[in-house]
């Protein structure tokens, strides 16, 4: 455990990836009118952008390990190992999203505020759907531009999905907000 | 061989408990909503305050788990590597932090974020003490992770990036909350 090379290469990477984070959650800052309007909405955004983080790495390192297993390649990518792989995720996404905004109402309840329950759950679910469905698409887009290069997904998948799921996930959330708050 | 059935099952569980630690998180920030709204710049540094910390300790958990598989490190506080590896990473913690800080400031200004009367001396104060305490935390639970996860042998690559990123999620906004008290921000 050499700590020369832990400061050679991991604070630069920490500093990047702290100002890839300024970037994305700047867009917070735009939020804060919505935010105000619907009681709730910010105690379900850590717990969106958990999941979609969790979800969406654990998908792409199943893909690296699929790959490597040969069960999935550049000439066999549409089968039924990736069709069930998708599916799990987005099922993961419906489940999980209901019981972030059924805990968020309910927590919120015990502490006295009390948000609109088919709002919260409504937004989650959007959000968190639609966030799944771009993330998986983009997943699936990467692995196979990896595959094709001939590099190792275990090796990309991870970095490049954190790096732009937090981002897709808050607009997705905010979309989703607006879009609820129009139609309810 | 996938099958969606055994993803959702192998997932939910794990999925559950981190959501509901994360909604513990969330309504601590909406304890501090009013605030955060009024002042947005502190709205925009939370998440990157917890991303640095998350990202500290799960590099720290990696290397150390590499380094226990491979028995360069004793299964125990006292071993001097490990110390020394402990101390490097408060340090890289630290000048991140010193760095975003500064940087947070200079992009809010920039493009306009509402920094209310925070100043910013006041604001790096704020943002590099609440980096500290919980580089403090992050470290402690990732060193603490690898080691009983080593010892009861399950696989320490498996256990330190959830929960030390969730741990951080609550303890980074719990410090910088108490942090804007002892500040006298917004009272």
């Amino acid at each position: 455990m050499h700590t020369g090379e832990m400061v050679k290469q991991s604070l630069p990477l920490l500093i990047l990836c702290g100002f890839g984070a300024i970037l994305t959650w700047s867009t917070l800052s735009g939020m804060t009118e919505i935010l105000e309007s619907i009681p709730g909405l910010i105690v379900v955004i850590p717990g969106v952008i958990a999941m979609r983080g969790n979800i969406s790495t654990a998908l792409g390192s199943r893909l690296g390990s699929a790959y490597h297993l040969g069960l999935i390649d550049v000439d066999n990518l549409w089968n039924n190992d990736l069709k069930q792989n998708i599916l799990g995720s987005l099922v993961l996404s419906v489940l999980v999203s209901i019981i972030i905004g059924f805990l968020a109402y309910l927590t919120s309840l015990l502490l006295n505020v009390s948000p609109d329950p088919l709002k919260l759950i409504l937004i989650v679910l959007l959000g968190g759907v639609s966030s799944a469905i771009i993330l998986t698409s983009l997943t699936i887009g990467i692995v196979y531009v990896v595959f094709k290069k001939g590099y190792d997904p275990d090796n990309i998948t991870g970095p490049t999905l954190a790096t732009i799921g937090d981002i897709i996930t808050m607009l997705c959330i905010l979309g989703s907000a607006y879009l609820v708050e129009v139609i309810l | 061989m996938y099958d969606w059935r055994i993803i959702v099952r192998n997932g939910l569980p794990l999925l559950t408990v981190t959501a509901s630690i994360e909604i513990i998180a969330g309504q601590i920030l909406q304890s501090g909503e009013k605030l955060l709204v009024s002042i947005p710049l502190l709205l925009v540094c939370i998440p990157v305050i917890n991303s640095v910390g998350g990202n500290l300790g799960s590099i720290l958990g990696a290397r150390l788990a590499s380094a226990l598989h491979l028995g360069s490190v004793e299964v125990t506080l006292r071993d001097p590597q490990l110390r020394e590896n402990i101390i490097v990473a408060l340090l890289i913690g630290l000048i991140t932090y010193f760095i975003l800080a500064i940087g947070i400031y200079l992009f809010a200004v920039f493009i306009g974020i509402e920094a209310g009367d925070v100043d910013v001396l006041e604001f790096m104060g704020i943002v590099v003490l609440t980096g500290l305490l919980l580089s403090c935390i992050v470290i402690l639970v990732s060193v603490l992770t690898a080691l009983v996860s080593f010892r009861r042998g399950v696989d320490p690559d498996d256990m330190v990036a959830p929960v030390v990123t969730t741990t951080g999620d609550i303890m980074g906004i719990l410090f910088f909350f108490i942090l804007l008290q002892i500040f006298g921000v917004g009272v």
